[in-house]
């Protein structure tokens, strides 16, 4: 530190003539620029113009193809690429100029070391590992094939591919490429999918927090999930299987949506679809009655079933199997009416369905805003939309980002303020999976059969309870 | 983007696919063409809508700009690839159905690419009856094709046809004033064909030039006015692409007619899909045969080696 007490940030001469020098230079650059542009636009327009004397329109020649290049469009466009700048659509000249990539041999996995397996799921296992050439850190998926299924490659896994292919968002999982075993036989492939590689599922952080998230790291995670769900369902794709462990996160703050086993292109109207879809605990009702076409509001009710886990750190509704996890969902959401769900009665498993003859009152209104004390109340009107049972009356998950509840504060925690956690899949450790599988392909959907559900509630009115007392709000 | 490109082939993957396998670029093209013609019968037969059909012509043609013609029989290629686009598009077809499809088209009944100095053949069921045997061989050479089919392109089986893009375009241009429906089917026309083309116009240029060129030809052939201003530009075509794809489409047909005649495919005693036999037979020297023989066989064996372990597993 010098004696004198002025400060090294202190302006002084020195730095006044060097601004002024940099001003000068900018401003001479902008003029030359300008001129140049001048100078372009008016060559351009000489040659149109002497183009358009020489040039028959080129409906005259007589056999239908063009036969010469015309030298009006291109010049000023070989000029405009050298600074890497896209060409200016205000030129009409200047053509899109369309980049679809190339094809080429999938490389071999031996282009990956293996570090540690990460976890097993129904579709295939999951490590991490490193690239060798660019050491980056990447999760590698294989593909769960059989040798002996006589129908090759599983559809489920090149659908897989395709969207992941085709999708790029933030909040969805990038796939880099796609790897092969070197010691392919053609009989038996090993298939790898090399995809960006996140350090958290959401399941094992919630299951390891002391605390819950604060309500402004709830609304940051909703966010992001609704916000990749909007981009897949703007490209006809469902997902078919959201849940907290196919939800990644990395030590950012950013939430990447994984696990596209399940997931499929639609169209409009909805093709006919298999109803066995979606991990149990976070199964919409209507695909639980059996419904057979069905559209984008079952990732809706997925998402609502995860608001309510960021909530409590507890799955939301976590049914036996399918008859008890409607019985909770009706226990939640109250028993579907004519006013709450008018088409329900038409679904294939809702013949056998016995409902109270005449349900008392608040039977068939939502619980939420008594289970969940701590909610505001825009927050509780969100969450009973999500899980509206009529699926005509979940909003679209675009109509979600537009949300009250993201408005109020606490606002949404910004994704690098985020708390760390320490990393399982980073670590030598395998996950357990406490959450049941998606089901599986061919797999016949329960028959419901005939259910009473005119006892459950019974005694609703006693378990009528406060919400206590909570300091931590923010 | 992804709905608007595709992947293109390099120039060097061009510049070296007649090094992959030393075939004289004749026999490769006619090969090319049979190959795509049966892929569009068999894709009729099995009742494949043509956005099926297509993607599988150009699976079939990154295909062999990856691996060599000459290692896997012509006509497995085409199956494996329709079973392909098949099952990951909308109407899945079964292994079974295929098997039949093709057994017919390449038995002598079929009248698929006759030749033109014989009459047409009777129709002799026994000609494609296909033993369980023969099921079972093909069903397991379609399934190593699929599987290496989707190595050599890194599993991207994104096709992006211009078929509706045209559409779009004819419908932004009021159809060029011209009946609707015959001036579509006429685009259509010359985009199907253009799949048939050993030019790989699917494989050098983005649909968006292979929409406007076809319109382009068929309001030529057709007589629609179109704009005098130059209309492809609002596509993003330039005026030399266009050129060229316009002479590649129409230039098909008379190529076609001549190798039909005078050129490869009518030189051959038999119609019929070509084979590799064929191929080799053309080719008529004993010592590229010796080299070719071999993948084959170790195929062979590895396929009979599949069916034991199939045979006792379930025994």
């Amino acid at each position: 530190m010098s004696s004198k007490g002025k400060s090294r940030w202190a302006d002084d001469e020195e730095d006044a003539a060097r601004e002024a020098q940099l001003k000068k230079e900018k401003e001479e650059k902008k003029r030359l620029k300008a001129e140049k542009a001048r100078k372009l636009e008016a060559e351009r327009k000489a040659r149109e113009a002497a183009a358009r004397e020489q040039q028959p329109p080129p409906e005259e020649s007589p056999n239908g193809p063009p036969s010469k290049r015309r030298r009006v469009s291109h010049e000023p466009e070989s000029s405009t690429p050298q600074n890497g700048a896209p060409p200016e659509t205000t030129n009409p000249s200047n053509l899109l100029r369309f980049n679809g990539g190339t094809f080429s041999r999938a490389r071999s996995v031996e282009n990956y070391d293996k570090l540690n397996d990460i976890e097993e799921g129904a579709y295939g296992w999951v490590s991490r590992a490193r690239c060798l050439s660019t050491s980056k850190i990447v999760a590698l998926k294989r593909l769960k094939t059989d040798p002996k299924d006589r129908s090759g490659l599983p559809v489920t896994g090149l659908r897989e591919i395709q969207i992941l292919r085709n999708s790029s968002h933030r909040n969805i999982v990038p796939l880099l490429e796609v790897v092969v075993s070197d010691s392919t036989t053609p009989l038996d492939p090993s298939i790898f999918l090399v995809l960006e590689f996140l350090e958290h599922d959401l399941k094992s952080i919630l299951e390891d927090m002391p605390e819950p998230f604060l309500a402004s790291e709830v609304k940051t995670l909703l966010l992001q999930l609704c916000s990749g769900v909007a981009y897949l369902h703007d490209n006809w794709i469902l997902h078919r299987d959201l849940k907290t462990s196919n939800l990644l996160l990395n030590n950012r703050g950013q939430l990447k949506i994984a696990d596209f086993g399940m997931s499929r292109y639609v169209g409009d109207p909805p093709p006919k679809l298999t109803q066995l879809v979606v991990t149990l605990w976070y199964r919409a009702p209507e695909l639980l009655l059996g419904a057979t076409t069905y559209d984008s509001a079952i990732d809706i009710w997925s998402i609502g079933c995860i608001f309510g886990e960021l909530l409590t750190r507890e799955p939301l509704l976590q049914g036996r199997n399918e008859v008890d996890e409607l019985t909770q969902i009706f226990e939640l959401c109250g028993l579907p009416s004519e006013e709450t769900w008018p088409t329900f009665r038409r679904l294939p498993n809702a013949r056998g369905l016995r409902l109270p003859s005449n349900p008392t009152p608040g039977s068939t209104t939502s619980r939420i805003r008594a289970k969940f004390p701590l909610l505001t109340s825009a927050g509780v009107q969100l969450f009973n939309s999500l899980l509206a049972l009529d699926p005509g009356r979940r909003p679209t998950a675009k109509e979600v980002l537009e949300h009250e509840y993201f408005k109020q504060d606490p606002k949404p925690k910004q994704e690098a303020m985020f708390p760390t956690f320490p990393s399982k899949a980073g670590q030598e450790r395998r996950r357990k999976r406490e959450t049941p599988n998606a089901p599986a392909r061919g797999q016949k959907a329960a028959d419901l059969g005939a259910v009473d559900f005119s006892g459950i509630f019974a005694g609703r009115e006693r378990e009528e309870r406060g919400g206590g007392f909570a300091l931590r709000m923010v | 983007m992804a709905y608007m490109t595709n992947p293109l082939a390099t120039p060097d993957q061009i510049f070296h696919k007649n090094s992959l396998d030393s075939l004289p670029t004749e026999l490769r093209d006619a090969v090319f063409f049979s190959t795509q013609c049966l892929t569009q019968a068999a894709g009729i037969l099995l009742q494949l809508p043509q956005s099926v059909t297509a993607q599988a012509n150009v699976l079939v043609a990154r295909f062999w700009l990856i691996e060599p013609m000459m290692s896997h029989e012509f006509s497995d290629v085409s199956a494996a690839a329709l079973y392909l686009t098949a099952k990951i598009g909308p109407c899945p077809c079964t292994p079974r159905d295929l098997s039949n499809v093709y057994a017919y088209l390449l038995s002598k009944s079929s009248t698929f690419l006759p030749s033109p100095n014989s009459s047409l053949p009777k129709n002799i069921p026994d000609d494609y009856y296909q033993s369980e045997t023969s099921y079972q061989a093909f069903h397991s050479r379609v399934l190593s094709l699929e599987h290496l089919i989707l190595c050599s392109l890194s599993f991207d089986t994104t096709v992006t046809l211009p078929h509706p893009l045209a559409i779009t375009y004819l419908q932004s241009m009021d159809f060029l004033n011209f009946p609707k429906e015959k001036i579509t089917r006429r685009v259509v026309e010359y985009l199907n064909t253009a799949l048939l083309s050993p030019q790989m116009l699917y494989l050098t240029t983005q649909p968006n030039g292979l929409a406007v060129a076809a319109i382009y030809n068929a309001a030529k052939d057709l007589g629609a006015k179109m704009p005098e201003c130059e209309w492809w530009e609002v596509f993003d075509v330039d005026r030399e692409d266009l050129g060229f794809l316009v002479v590649g489409m129409r230039s098909l047909e008379g190529w076609a007619e001549d190798m039909k005649g005078d050129g490869v495919l009518g030189k051959r005693k038999l119609g019929g899909m070509i084979t590799r036999k064929d191929v080799k037979e053309i080719l008529g020297s004993n010592e590229s045969q010796q080299e070719e023989e071999d993948p084959e066989l170790a195929m062979a064996r590895r396929m009979d080696e599949k069916m034991r372990e199939i045979e006792g597993g379930t025994a």
